[in-house]
């Protein structure tokens, strides 16, 4: 259903940032990208929905080429592909009940939502989507009072909004501790089998990788250096792990312990 | 060790100690630099030239008629003692003191110091005393003269109401000149003012061959019915109906009602040139009047000037800052560095921009209301004129900061959802923007309602301009009125605004 081909981002400063990246993604999967901090896994996140314009390349989406979609289709297949970013990106100034509504934005008619109105019907399945993340009694607070781990299901809440096929989530749990980093990405891993929905996602730590990942992919430099299956991620020793890496690995489990969970 | 030596023959001084103490004992600083202080010498020789010149100058002015320069000094010395005396033997002590440190600073690890710059600044700063004619013996002298319009100023609300009045009044005639038959009293009529004068008749104060005056008849006036206990005014009156209020010792002649609202006064006949061409008798009339008030306390005039101008000067405020908001935000897009990074073109744009707003806004409001009076003439439109131009320039910086620092965070997550470039703005950009947009809207609209107030000074209409007016016709109470309004209204606004800002941000 979705396929990356030869995907090469060069930045206006002459930074090459991805390099002939291709892989291919099946329904329903939980894709892992780790890499170095400056290794592109972000690039190629936002490549994916034309947040950067690729340089080279292909994205196929049921066949059709994003990298060539025109304004407005560009549009219809974004919003079928939700987002959730390490900073939560939500606007902080809005109330929860509005980020979550923001995810409707690619099926409301343009003029009523300029006026912040939006169908009953979304609202409803607003509500239910905070109801879902356990934070439906938040509704009418401000984004920036939420705490870090209950912006992040905001951030969700609005993906789902999308009714997506597919979710990208750049380092969704580098900012939150490491219990919350379990809860969160135990809430990607139930909609992800749930509701079938695939999600590619870029992490940091090794046992959420092995804990999480269905298949995973190695970027360094911009370029894919692993690929691996579940059954070979969750036999990897910590070595074989830094030498993708690098030496700043590490588990996400030592920072368990210390805090006495 | 090359280097070493080599850096050691930098720093060793060019001359030894006494030669250079001899040095700048010539040539103030010279010492210093022959010694490789040479930043050191510099400043201390300008310093010394720059003393010697204002310390000429100041001389110059205090004995411009005289010729000569010991001539010049004398005469200075005769004027301001203490402090010509206190800069030469200051500046010789200096100049001293330079070739002592020229000395120092050959030896090594001696260096430095900077107790002379002390007395540098000690110097500069009374050389700035005189300068700017800081006069505290005037301060403390002219107090007195100063305190009644002072307290006219504090508390000038006296001014603020008057009162319609009435005038009541009785009058009696009078001949110039006593003849068989004086005009009889007047008759009384119960329950009015009566005024009876005795005699009838009499001759008015004249002035002699020398300009001396002759003291008139003297009338004893006899009133009865007034109000009691009250001012009553005597008023002359000559036979073609000119009145006049007579004087007596330069006071302009005034009595005060007893108990029973009645009075008796002696009242010289005032002068009065009875022209040559007058014909038959000449009667008079004198006159007592009471002025009192009726009705309750009404606004003065004052005081309804000053609404109305407030008013004025408080809607100048709004208009500007209307205006400026409105022209200000395209400007403010062209400012801003992260929308215009695109290309040259925009990038050149946005330097310009900058450029002229940065100009713009070093002009102050007030130079720009002259500039706005020979354009469109005085009044509040002009200080509209000015103020937007100002804000214009003020708040395009401040906006264009504000979004230059906005969060791209949210605007890739509203792109993310398929949402178009218009709702992207209205659920991105706008809220992000909010915040700092009315809060420096109202803290402009506080500095133009501020700066409307003064505008006025050089006709940029407002209550400045009324005020003005007040000081130049001394009329203290009034301008006194303009003051308070002033600064009540600058305080609440400061007030509100600071509210306004707090609940947004
Ligand atoms: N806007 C940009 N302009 C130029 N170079 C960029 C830009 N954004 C990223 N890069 C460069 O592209 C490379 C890949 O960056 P990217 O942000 O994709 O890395 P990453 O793997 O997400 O790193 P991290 O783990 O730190 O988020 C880096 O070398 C980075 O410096
Ligand atoms: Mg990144």
């Amino acid at each position: 259903m979705f396929e990356v081909k030869n995907l090469t981002k060069i930045y206006d400063d002459g930074t090459v940032a991805l390099r002939d990246i291709s892989f291919e993604v099946n329904p329903g999967e939980f894709i892992v990208i780790i890499g170095l901090s400056g290794s592109g896994k972000s690039t190629l996140l936002r490549c994916i929905n034309r947040l950067i314009e690729p340089t080279e390349g292909q994205i196929l989406w049921d066949g059709t080429d994003i990298t060539a979609a025109e304004a407005s289709e560009l549009r219809r297949i974004r919003r079928q592909i939700g987002m959730i970013f390490q900073q939560f990106n939500l606007v902080k100034r809005s109330n929860v009940l509005t980020n979550v509504l923001a995810g409707r934005l690619g099926y409301v008619k343009p003029g009523l939502s300029l006026l912040h109105r939006f169908p009953a019907r979304d609202r409803e399945m607003a509500m239910q989507a905070l109801e879902r993340a356990g934070i439906a009694d938040q509704a009418h607070k401000r984004a920036d009072e939420l705490s870090g781990g209950q912006q992040q299901r905001v951030g969700i809440a609005r993906a789902l909004m999308q009714e997506p096929r597919m979710i990208l989530a750049d380092e969704p749990v580098a900012s939150l501790d490491p219990v919350l980093a379990h809860t969160i990405l135990g809430y990607l891993e139930k909609i992800n089998q749930e509701e079938k929905i695939t999600i590619l996602c870029s992490l940091h730590y090794l046992d959420l990788v092995q804990r999480y990942a269905t298949r995973v992919i190695g970027l360094r430099e911009g370029r894919i250096v692993y690929r691996g299956t579940q059954e070979e991620i969750r036999r990897m020793t910590d070595e074989e792990f830094k030498e993708i890496y690098g030496e700043e690995a590490e588990r996400v489990s030592a920072g368990l312990k210390e805090g006495g969970t | 060790m090359a280097v070493q030596s080599n850096k050691k023959a930098d720093c060793a001084p060019l001359v030894p100690g006494p030669a250079a103490a001899v040095a700048s004992l010539i040539v103030p600083g010279l010492g210093q630099i022959l010694a490789r202080q040479i930043q050191r010498g510099l400043i201390l020789l300008g310093s010394v030239i720059t003393i010697i010149i204002l310390l000429a100058w100041r001389i110059n002015l205090l004995a411009h008629r005289e010729i000569g320069a010991l001539a010049k000094l004398g005469k200075a010395l005769d004027r301001r003692p203490f402090f010509i005396l206190f800069l030469i033997i200051c500046t010789v002590i200096l100049w001293l003191w330079i070739a002592w440190d020229a000395h120092k600073q050959t030896r090594p690890g001696k260096q430095g110091g900077l107790s002379i710059f002390v007395l540098v600044i000690v110097i500069f700063f009374s050389l700035g005393w005189q300068i700017s004619q800081i006069n505290l013996y005037k301060m403390v002298v002219e107090l007195p003269d100063a305190l009644p319009p002072l307290s006219r100023v504090l508390w000038p609300w006296k001014a603020a109401v008057t009162y319609n009045t009435e005038e009541v009044g009785a009058g009696a005639d009078i001949l110039i000149g006593c003849d068989d038959n004086p005009p009889p009293p007047p008759e009384e009529i119960p329950s009015k003012p009566y005024l009876m004068a005795e005699p009838t008749c009499g001759e008015l104060s004249r002035l002699d061959e020398n300009n001396k005056v002759v003291k008139g008849s003297i009338l004893t006036l006899t009133g009865r019915g007034f109000a009691p206990n009250m001012e009553t005014q005597i008023w002359w009156k000559d036979s073609i109906g000119n009145e006049f209020r007579p004087r007596q010792e330069g006071k302009y002649v005034s009595l005060k009602t007893d108990d029973d609202g009645g009075f008796t006064f002696k009242l010289i006949m005032p002068y009065r040139l009875i022209p040559p061409s007058a014909v038959g008798k000449q009667i008079h009339r004198v006159e007592a009047r009471q002025v009192t008030q009726v009705g309750g306390p009404i606004a003065s005039d004052p005081l309804k000037l000053t609404i109305g101008r407030m008013a004025e000067t408080i809607f100048m405020g709004m208009m500007a800052t209307l205006f400026g908001i409105l022209f200000s935000i395209p400007a403010s897009f062209l400012a801003a560095r992260n929308l215009m990074s695109g290309s040259w073109i925009t990038m050149s744009l946005y330097y310009l921009t900058r450029t002229v707003m940065n100009i713009v806004r070093s002009i102050e409001p007030l130079i720009w209301a002259l500039i706005a009076v020979v354009w469109v003439g005085l009044g509040p439109f002009a200080g509209i004129i000015a103020l937007t131009i100002h804000s214009i320039a003020a708040l395009g910086k401040l906006y264009s900061e504000a979004i230059e620092s906005i969060d791209p965070g949210p605007i890739e997550a509203i792109q993310a959802t398929g949402a178009t470039q218009l709702q992207t703005i209205m659920y991105a950009v706008v809220p992000q923007m909010i915040p700092s947009f009315v809060s420096f809207s109202i803290y402009r609209w506080d500095i133009n309602v501020r700066m409307s107030t003064i505008i006025g000074l050089v006709g940029g209409g407002g209550i400045g301009f009324l005020l003005v007016q007040y000081i130049r016709l001394l009329d203290y109470r009034s301008a006194g009125i303009a003051v308070w309004f002033i600064a009540v209204t600058v305080a609440t606004l400061d007030y509100v605004s600071a509210e306004i800002r707090a609940r947004f941000v």
